[in-house]
């Protein structure tokens, strides 16, 4: 894991500091609100529906045991004594007070944790795939790209005010299980002839304008990475909107541009402006991969024991993948168990975490930006040891990938933009799909729950897409099909009319049975099935007056 | 209102040309001009020993390839808003590739916490109201040489 260097601790000490002084100016009257609004948020203080919210970076989502019991002190001292983990490997805490704020920071800043940039219009937390350094199909590891990407962003005084949010994922392999292509810009580490470099994307996003990212650069060498940024970067806060805050995403430029076009500006800004110190070399390189080295991963026996227990068995086959080293094992703990808002995790539930961590996985955490977290190195033969312990803790509900694993924003229950609710949809759908074998008859399948058209829930992108409206003062849920946030990424379509949070289940189970209709085999998923007939057998099925013209 | 340069306060010596000054072309030491004013009269000026400013709006901070600024002495930006970011890559552009050598100064609605990261971007002074000037220096010494870009 990345250690703090002094200079990260000092920026660090000195961004609280800063804050401190900012509250300050702000309660004193000497900043208004609309001047103290940016600062909050760059240090990731939003102002929520019922209360303030910090968010809090997880940069890549690696955490530590000391970091993850830090967080449960936060959530039992300042907070309700739980957190909520997004889907960008950040956690939330929604009932800070505005005062304690500075000292939070503080706490934080102890163990090497921060808030600065999870929220404004500037270069969010870096994000990364859960599995980085774990998958024998790996390129490269991200995470060390990642946090040479965190630093070149973090306070960067170019890009500071730029026109919207922008965010950044590095994947290291083909599979993309960090929703790469709805990033403003997204990297993937790919090999050409034997070199070892970067192929780069632009203009994803979600949203009220969902886009799949387009291919910008095909192959970018490694040293060049940041002037590379720092071309794009340059463009955007040149050329893009300020005149209305919906088109004022990268997205919209690279759109109204052309591709081509945008890309000629970029590769003339990098042409002109490359700096040549912000250019990596392969000494800097290799110093910072020293920190995100294996830890001495030694097994004595292979076997994952063998227990008569129905629910370990269900476990192991839906929640535990194999490491790429023998012998161990990738756990992945589901934030999905029934009748709770997914990805919280209460202050008790993140202790006996960082314990399990510590006794079990060399004290490291990941956080999966499907809001669900990972010990990634498990060896087999303790495999039944933590299951009987995280199930103690409600921790080892095995739906990994399954229809109760949705992915869920806080909605109307605390979120100031929401049109209608999401956590009660989610539990709605956990309750009802509530069985195993029912589950994994359905089989992979991603359903993504947003409460407004911000699309915070990733409903674009899921598999079964459910978006939260108000339709005169009544809550309605909007449906769309085919969505995908994998390599493979579309922007799901929009089955018809919506439905009332009451016909919801029933409309899902309608989906499900066209889906059973025309399965081919077992192990045809729902996303390729989708893809073979399209919407309309789903259309005809879903609502009874349908003709060819609706 | 005061100039401010990283810690020392100097006395401002420009101010925007009068409309009728301009119509006679009577341009004389320490004029703001706009961007459209200068192009006019740059020929002029190139043979004259006098400091004449620009001054762009962060909204509308656009030069051309041919315009010319080995002659200008100071250019200004005002900023609408604090949360317009463009003139952070302006200036950049204006050193890199307009070569630009003269003083760049940033005024209008900006705040104390954003003086380092203007003369990061190769601002060098600002002009504040007097009475903030404390906040001003207290904050850039804070932020000073706290940073991870080069």
């Amino acid at each position: 894991m990345y250690k703090y260097s002094d200079t990260d601790k000092k920026i660090i000490a000195s961004r609280v500091k800063q804050f401190e002084n900012q509250v300050n100016r702000r309660l004193e009257g000497k900043l208004t609100e609309e001047e103290f609004k940016p600062l909050r948020l760059m240090n990731g203080l939003y102002l929520q529906l019922h209360a303030y919210m910090l968010r809090v970076a997880i940069p890549y989502g690696e955490l530590s045991s000391k970091q993850l019991r830090k967080l449960a002190f936060i959530a039992d001292k300042y907070d309700r004594g739980y957190g909520h983990f997004t889907t960008r490997q950040n956690i939330q805490f929604n009932w800070p007070k505005l005062p304690d704020v500075p000292e939070i920071l503080n706490e934080l800043s102890l163990v090497e944790m921060h808030a600065i940039q999870t929220s404004g219009n500037c270069i969010r937390n870096i994000s990364s795939d859960h599995l980085a350094g774990l998958t024998i199909n790996e390129i490269e590891d991200p995470r060390p790209w990642c946090e040479i990407i965190r630093k070149w962003s973090t306070f960067h005084p170019e890009f500071s005010f730029l026109p919207r949010k922008f965010k950044i994922a590095v994947i290291g392999c083909d599979e993309d299980r960090a929703a790469m292509l709805v990033h403003d810009i997204g990297i993937r580490i790919i090999k050409r002839h034997c070199q070892v470099g970067f192929e780069i994307f632009v203009g994803g996003g979600q949203g009220r304008t969902p886009i799949i990212a387009k291919k910008i650069k095909n192959f970018l060498p490694k040293k060049d990475i940041l002037n590379y940024l720092e071309a794009i970067l340059t463009t955007y806060n040149q050329e893009g909107r300020r005149d209305n805050i919906y088109k004022a995403r990268i997205k919209i430029l690279v759109q109204e541009l052309g591709i081509e076009r945008f890309k000629s500006l970029v590769e003339e800004n990098f042409s002109k402006l490359s700096n040549k110190e912000l250019e990596i070399d392969k000494k800097s390189i290799e110093e910072i991969f020293q920190y995100f080295r294996l830890p001495p991963l030694k097994s004595s026996s292979d076997k994952i024991p063998l227990e008569d227990n129905q629910e370990y068995k269900n476990w192991i086959k839906q929640n535990v993948i194999p490491h790429k080293i023998k012998g161990f094992s990738i756990v992945q703990i589901s934030l999905k168990e029934p009748k709770k808002p997914p990805g919280d995790a209460t202050s008790n539930q993140m202790k006996a975490l960082a314990k399990f961590s510590e006794d079990f996985s060399f004290s490291e955490i990941r956080v999966t930006h499907e809001q669900n977290l990972v010990l990634p190195h498990v060896p087999n033969k303790e495999l039944f040891n933590l299951w009987s312990q995280l199930k103690k803790e409600n921790l080892a509900t095995p739906n990994l990938g399954l229809i109760t694993d949705t992915i869920c924003c806080p909605g109307m229950d605390y979120c100031a933009l929401a049109t209608a609710r999401s956590i009660p949809i989610s539990q709605k759908i956990s309750n009802h799909f509530n069985n195993y074998c029912k589950q994994k008859e359905i089989g992979n399948l991603k359903i993504k729950i947003s409460g407004c058209i911000n699309a915070c829930g990733h409903h674009h992108v899921g598999n079964i897409g459910i978006l939260g409206l108000d339709r005169r003062g009544e809550e309605f849920y909007q449906i769309t099909l085919g969505g995908s946030a994998k390599e493979d990424a579309a922007i799901g379509e929009i089955v018809g009319p919506s439905f009332s949070e009451t016909d919801l289940i029933d409309a899902i189970e309608k989906i499900l049975n066209t889906y059973k209709k025309h399965k081919k085999n077992k192990g045809e998923d729902f996303l390729s099935v989708f893809r073979r007939i399209g919407i309309k057998e789903f259309k005809k099925d879903l609502y009874d007056n349908f003709t060819e013209k609706s | 209102m005061i100039i401010l340069q990283k810690n020392h306060e100097h006395k401002n010596h420009y101010k925007k040309i009068k409309e009728q000054d301009f119509l006679k072309k009577k341009i004389s030491n320490g004029s703001i001009l706009t961007i459209s004013q200068w192009r006019e009269v740059e020929h002029i000026i190139q043979a004259q020993e006098i400091d004449v400013a620009i001054e762009f709006s962060s909204d509308a901070c656009i030069l051309c390839e041919n315009d010319k600024l080995s002659k200008v002495a100071m250019i200004q930006i005002n900023f609408k808003t604090f949360k317009d970011g463009r003139p952070y890559t302006f200036a950049k552009m204006l050193r890199k590739k307009h070569n630009f050598t003269g003083e760049l100064r940033a005024t209008g609605h900006i705040i104390p916490d954003q003086y380092i990261f203007l003369i990061r971007c190769g601002f060098d002074s600002v002009e504040i109201e007097e009475e903030h000037k404390e906040t001003w220096l207290e904050l850039l010494e804070m932020d000073e040489g706290l940073y991870y870009q080069p």
